[in-house]
């Protein structure tokens, strides 16, 4: 084993310069007064929280917790029967079925974006139906991008907690006088609570982040919290405050993952 | 007696394969009947049906007086433990036991009583806040047991319920169960491939294989007069010899003439006879009686097991005597040893 470890160096290396550098740069950049234009001297300094305060980051932090929130709970409506269905029917397609879901993740996510975009304005292909839509600049669009989005993320993990529950459970269950519905919220729902956290949080953290998705379909009037750090990188170049929230943002997802590794000990759902 | 249950013409098959062939049975108030058969004989299937799990696809299943059929599992008065026992992760030992009466909406002080009765039953009291899967192989087997006796049932399934268990925990859970059944006066079908196991605890026996019964009857019958060949062969080691019957109480086989205590047969109706190993006397060689080579001996604790030559044909006995390899000794088989069967129907045709 110990020749084997010699293998990973080149990836330490790489890590080292591609991840663990870059964040102490933000690091650094987050409490100093680095300018963009000018970085030859430099302070410590608060002063980026300052940033904070100021009304258009409020406001994208509520976009941001809104959207991720309504988009989290319907892929949650949506998925946790999606996923039980799949788990449980006897049909001969299954894997098919679970294909289709996998299949759009792994085509490119801006071309998926642009195509609902192209959907959602007055006049788009869909007017050789006689439909229209003119939702750009509206949640409802961002909303139902996020979700199409960040659907299967929600339904592989519980599908994949329901899939490998013993299904003599079940029948103890149903043997021990309780109906379909007392079986599904006493047994079935408890056992698959580590699959519905796995999927929330693999909505939730996407969703809280994303800024092309908010951008497009919105025509650029609905701001994430990802679409005030482009802009300060960007537009504005006040690389200091965007890296102070990125910093704040990547605390706040490593805290919730913190709690999912100890709700979900074996680790068995997380994608 | 009254008839707790009456299987009547159950037929089962899966994806065309018969599984069950046209199963007639009944199960007395207080009785411990055993399903007895080889893996894939239909008896767990068998048991599923009565549970609620599977649906036959003819005949019907009489539960004290009323057909089954319609009946969800959920309504059955009727529990079952599961083979590989399906406690319930997500609770502890107290919850698991307490499942079925919380669902009845039983009032918790009354829980509370019932639960604590179940638990003193199986001997796990002082166990209640312990997670499942904390607990042994036996212990887990016993949370089962408790979890589903606590709902008063009026028909116990258990399906291999001591499948896993090592020998001594399971001969100490037979002699448990069955004092257990006593004390609580409901009946129990139990399923199993274990002979010994099946011998040991029932009231009744019935030997299934290939989804047909092949006897019902009482352990000691099973075991002494089994019918055909498939139950002398899965009850017991035995030999079994062809033969002819030649009158009433007169069979011969081995080149002898032997009296017996079977009649009924055809005068010269050609049959299968069973020995039990145990019941053959080894002697030093003796005019008018089956003669052989020891061929092989194994110590078996209790006795040795002697493989004695005779001709082309081999025969197993039990005896506390050792015999040396290549000594010729004499087979000694009293009338009340001798079990005459018919051929089976595939054989004489």
């Amino acid at each position: 084993m110990k020749s084997l470890n010699k293998l990973s160096y080149p990836y330490i290396v790489w890590m080292t310069i591609l991840v663990v550098l870059p964040m102490i740069l933000i690091l650094v950049l987050s409490f100093t007064n680095i300018d963009i234009f000018n970085i030859g001297s430099f302070n410590f300094t608060f002063d980026s929280f300052e940033y904070l305060k100021r009304p258009e980051v409020i406001e994208a932090s509520k976009n941001s917790i809104r959207l991720s929130f309504f988009t989290t709970v319907i892929c949650l409506f949506i998925g946790y029967p999606v996923a039980y269905y799949f788990a449980n029917t006897k049909s001969k397609n299954k894997q098919l079925y679970i294909a289709l879901i996998i299949v759009p993740v792994w085509s490119n996510m801006l071309l998926r974006i642009i195509a609902w975009e192209k959907l959602f304005y007055p006049n788009s292909i869909l007017n050789m139906f006689g439909i229209s839509f003119d939702l750009i600049g509206t949640d409802t669009a961002i909303l139902i991008g996020m979700v199409s989005m960040y659907l299967p993320f929600m339904i592989l993990p519980i599908y994949s907690v329901l899939d490998k529950m013993d299904k003599s459970l079940i029948e103890a269950s149903r043997d021990l006088g309780a109906n379909t519905l007392n079986t599904f919220l006493r047994v079935v729902l408890p056992l698959s609570l580590s699959g519905v956290l796995s999927g929330v949080l693999m909505t939730l953290l996407p969703s809280m982040t994303a800024f092309a998705l908010p951008e497009r379909l919105s025509g650029g009037k609905t701001l994430l919290i990802g679409n005030i750090i482009e802009d300060y990188f960007m537009k504005t170049g006040n690389i200091n405050a965007g890296s102070l929230i990125s910093i704040i943002l990547m605390f706040v997802i490593t805290f919730l993952f913190i709690g999912l590794l100890r709700f979900d000990k074996e680790g068995d759902t997380l994608l | 007696m009254s008839k707790i249950v009456e299987i009547n013409n159950i037929s089962k098959s899966f994806d065309e394969s018969l599984v069950l062939d046209n199963i007639n049975l009944y199960i007395n108030q207080n009785e411990f009947v055993t399903l007895l058969g080889p893996s894939g004989c239909g008896k767990t299937t068998l048991l599923r049906l009565i549970g609620g799990f599977e649906s036959q696809d003819s005949g019907q299943i009489l539960f004290d007086g009323f057909p089954l059929k319609d009946m969800p599992a959920h309504k059955r008065e009727i529990n079952t433990v599961f083979q590989n026992y399906a406690l319930f992760p997500n609770m502890n030992v107290y919850d698991n036991v307490a499942f079925g009466l919380k669902i009845k909406k039983m009032n918790s002080e009354d829980i509370k009583i019932e639960v604590n009765k179940a638990l003193k039953l199986v001997k796990l009291v002082g166990y209640e806040k312990r997670r499942v899967d904390q607990l042994s192989g036996g212990q887990q087997q016993r949370i089962a047991i408790a979890r589903a006796i606590v709902n008063k049932p009026k028909l116990l399934l258990l399906d291999e319920p001591l499948g896993a268990l090592d020998l001594k925990l399971r001969q100490d859970m037979q002699y448990e169960l069955k004092e257990m059944q006593k004390a609580l006066g409901i009946s129990f079908l139990f399923v199993t491939h274990d002979q010994e196991e099946a011998l040991t605890m029932s009231d009744t026996v019935v030997v299934m294989n290939e989804g047909v019964i092949q006897q019902i009857g009482s352990p000691e019958d099973i075991y002494n007069e089994p019918k055909n060949k498939f139950t002398a062969r899965f009850i017991g080691e035995s030999n079994i010899v062809d033969g002819v019957m030649l009158k009433d109480l007169k069979v011969s086989f081995g080149g002898f003439e032997f009296k017996c205590v079977d009649k009924g047969f055809k005068s010269n109706e050609l049959v299968d006879v069973v020995v039990r190993p145990e019941d053959i006397v080894l002697s030093k060689e003796e005019v008018g009686k089956i003669t052989g080579v020891v061929d092989d001996i194994t110590f078996k604790g209790v006795h040795f097991e002697i493989i004695v030559m005779v001709e082309d044909k081999e025969y197993i006995i039990h005896s506390t005597q050792r015999q040396t390899i290549g000594s010729i000794v004499s087979l000694g088989i009293g009338p009340n040893d001798i079990h005459v069967m018919r051929k089976s129907l595939e054989e004489s045709k």
